[in-house]
């Protein structure tokens, strides 16, 4: 899951990034408003955390522009701002959840977790696929109720797989979802990730689409 | 409790207006009156003048035809006397005698009227009473009438006469005073509406008042209220962004403190945990820095005028401030430029050293590495002057005017900064006399001065 987070402090961004990056999201931060835009028109993400008060483009602005292209990508405002006039504008400004500072890391966390399976068309606060279950609160994976030890990287992109069940997920869409900006991506790796969750979770978990992907459930 | 004062009502307009209407009403009805009273006056008098006249003649014709039976005539003319029942009838006395002054006959109630009055109208008192009389005489001079009546019985008519004019319209007076009531209400209702539209006024809902609808009369107050609204709406809006800009101000640093601390306890790998404790530090640095200024700010709030104003040196301040700072420079050169001789001007050194080493802080913040800062003090026209400059990228210029203003930090600022040290330095200039200048050198670069104007202020 990779996730934009907007915001121009550097100790609080730099938090932020961290933070998530404790729950295996990959990350990429940006401090201005310009640098968002540019940022959002070329990745794809799975959610966005966006400071209002931005230097170069307000955050609202940068907010209407994404929507205005039709993107539906989720978005939760992060700000200072705690007001219910701002809460409403924001929310109408095309918001999809609104969190004031100071905030809890958990409820960022919590509250990222709901936008993203909401997003992906879910309810269901896990995954769950023949025998394996995905919890995102506890990140813990278990195989017919036995837990499964699993890497940050391998949770990344079983939860991607799971999240999108029953849906192909190109190799680059999976890639884009697992390394944030300057982390290195072997051009074998994800074969490599794919190979430890089958050895894990059973060969047929993943079905590979030859040339294109791979999906979890569905036709193979 | 006896000195208590008494709360004054605030003066009624309308009450006002029905006043000065009702007490206009009530004067012109009783000038009115008084007019007609007298206009009656004259024209009773004129009436009993010719009714007497016509006795007068009568009486002389009688009394020259006939004067052998002139022992009847006080019967014949006793109808003359009016009586109490028919009114517009006259008490009219007479008397004839010869022009010698014998009276040959006389009414009964006739005064002893002198006789020597000359002819024509006279107005006598006798016996305690006014008369009116008039005197005529046959042609011969022989025989001469007098006809007299009580000027009280004149008075009397004048006065019923007027009074019947005056009564309808006294009759008349309370629900004219009534009209006048209900009307200054109804006249005064728009001030009434205009009152309830600004009551309804508040700080969510500080919309103009509709100058259209309102009277005339109020229109300028209407337009005063108008700017004021403008007015109070610019500073709540002022007020509003203060707010949001020291919400965000405040709350950020301890939101980053929060998630660094929770990172902090989350984490199993340790040097993400120094990392973290590190950053933890840094916030609680930067938080310290922006409750001091913002109490140093406060503090600077509530004065009018510097408490100690003294003698000092600008060079000095100039100079212990770079002193200070140096330590700060680290990749950046801080230079000092000042002169051999004192710059003189009266202040508070300290509060001019914060000002000082602000405007560093700021030039150190927001220049690249390898920059060089120059602190500077001297005299430029004869006016001191107390200057930062650097030779970094500069501001850009919509946004000068803007720096100053608290929490303001530029668009383009990714550095930190709680945007409230030029507005101390703003302030402490402000305490000094002193004009806080900014602007971009040209070349590159910016430049903050603190300038102490001559007095006369010369035109650019």
């Amino acid at each position: 899951m990779r996730v934009l987070v907007v915001e121009d402090d550097a100790l609080l961004g730099d938090g932020i990034r961290a933070g998530l990056k404790l729950a295996d999201y990959a990350v990429d931060w940006v401090r201005d408003g310009e640098a968002a835009r540019l940022a959002l028109l070329d990745h794809r993400y799975q959610a966005c955390v966006l400071d209002l008060g931005l230097p170069k483009k307000d955050g609202l602005a940068v907010l209407r522009d994404l929507r205005a292209r039709g993107d539906a990508l989720p978005v939760l405002i992060l700000t200072a701002r705690d007001t219910s006039a701002d809460k409403v504008t924001g929310l109408d400004a095309g918001a999809d959840d609104y969190l004031t500072k100071p905030f809890d890391l958990a409820e960022l966390q919590a509250r990222l977790r709901a936008l993203i399976r909401r997003a992906a068309g879910t309810t269901m606060p896990f995954c769950e696929h023949a025998g394996v279950v995905l919890d995102p609160a506890t990140r813990r994976v278990t195989r017919d109720g036995q837990p499964v030890a699993i890497s940050g990287r391998e949770y990344a992109l079983l939860h991607d797989l799971m999240i999108h069940k029953n849906r192909l997920r190109t190799r680059a869409q999976l890639e884009q979802s697992l390394y944030a900006w300057g982390e290195e991506t072997e051009s074998n790796t994800l074969e490599v990730y794919i190979h430890h969750l089958r050895k894990k979770l059973g060969a047929d978990f993943v079905s590979t689409v030859r040339g294109v992907g791979y999906r979890v459930g569905g036709d193979s | 409790m006896a000195d208590a004062p008494r709360r004054r009502r605030p003066a009624s307009l309308r009450r006002r207006i029905l006043r000065l209407v009702t007490l206009s009403t009530i004067l012109t009805w009783g000038l009115a009156t008084a007019l007609g009273y007298r206009q009656a006056l004259v024209d009773v008098q004129e009436l009993m003048d010719g009714q007497m006249a016509e006795t007068a003649r009568v009486l002389l014709a009688q009394a020259q035809h006939s004067s052998n039976h002139l022992t009847d005539l006080p019967a014949d003319m006793a109808s003359m006397r009016g009586t109490k029942a028919r009114r517009g009838e006259l008490a009219l006395e007479f008397q004839i005698f010869r022009s010698g002054g014998s009276v040959l006959m006389r009414s009964a109630r006739a005064p002893a009227l002198p006789l020597d009055g000359g002819l024509g109208y006279a107005d006598v008192a006798e016996g305690g009473t006014d008369w009116r009389s008039l005197t005529l005489e046959t042609a011969d001079g022989a025989l001469r009438v007098q006809v007299a009546h009580p000027a009280r019985s004149r008075n009397k008519e004048a006065l019923e006469i007027a009074s019947n004019a005056a009564l309808p319209s006294a009759l008349l007076l309370p629900p004219m005073l009534a009209l006048i009531y209900f009307s200054v209400r109804r006249g005064l209702k728009p001030l009434d509406d205009l009152a309830a539209d600004v009551a309804s006024r508040s700080p969510e809902n500080l919309a103009a008042l509709p100058a259209e609808t309102a009277p005339r009369e109020a229109q300028s107050l209407v337009k005063a209220l108008n700017r004021l609204l403008d007015r109070l709406t610019a500073a709540l809006d002022n007020e509003r962004r203060f707010t949001a800009d020291a919400a965000h101000e405040l709350r950020t640093p301890l939101a980053a403190l929060k998630v660094q601390a929770q990172i902090a306890l989350a984490t199993r790998d340790p040097q993400q945990q120094g990392h973290a404790l590190a950053q933890v530090l840094v916030g609680a640095d930067r938080a310290t820095r922006l409750v001091e200024q913002l109490l140093r700010l406060a503090r600077l709030d509530p004065i009018v005028r510097l408490p100690d104003p003294r003698q000092l040196d600008l060079a000095e301040v100039a100079r212990a401030s770079a002193d200070e700072a140096g330590s700060a420079a680290a990749d950046k050169t801080l230079r000092l430029v000042v002169p051999e001789e004192p710059v003189a001007v009266s202040g508070d050194p300290d509060l001019l050293g914060v000002a000082v080493r602000n405007l560093i802080d700021n030039a150190l913040r927001y220049t690249p590495p390898g920059a060089t800062v120059t602190v500077s003090a001297g005299l430029e026209h004869g006016e001191p002057l107390l200057a930062v400059t650097d030779d970094g990228p500069g501001v850009p210029t919509e946004e000068l005017q803007c720096l100053g203003e608290r929490f303001y930090r530029g668009r383009e600022a990714s550095a930190e900064g709680n945007g409230l040290g030029l507005a101390i330095v703003h302030r402490v200039a402000e305490l000094h006399g002193a004009r806080l200048e900014v602007e971009n050198v040209e070349g590159g670069g910016f430049a903050a001065r603190l300038r102490w104007a001559q007095r006369a202020e010369a035109p650019d």
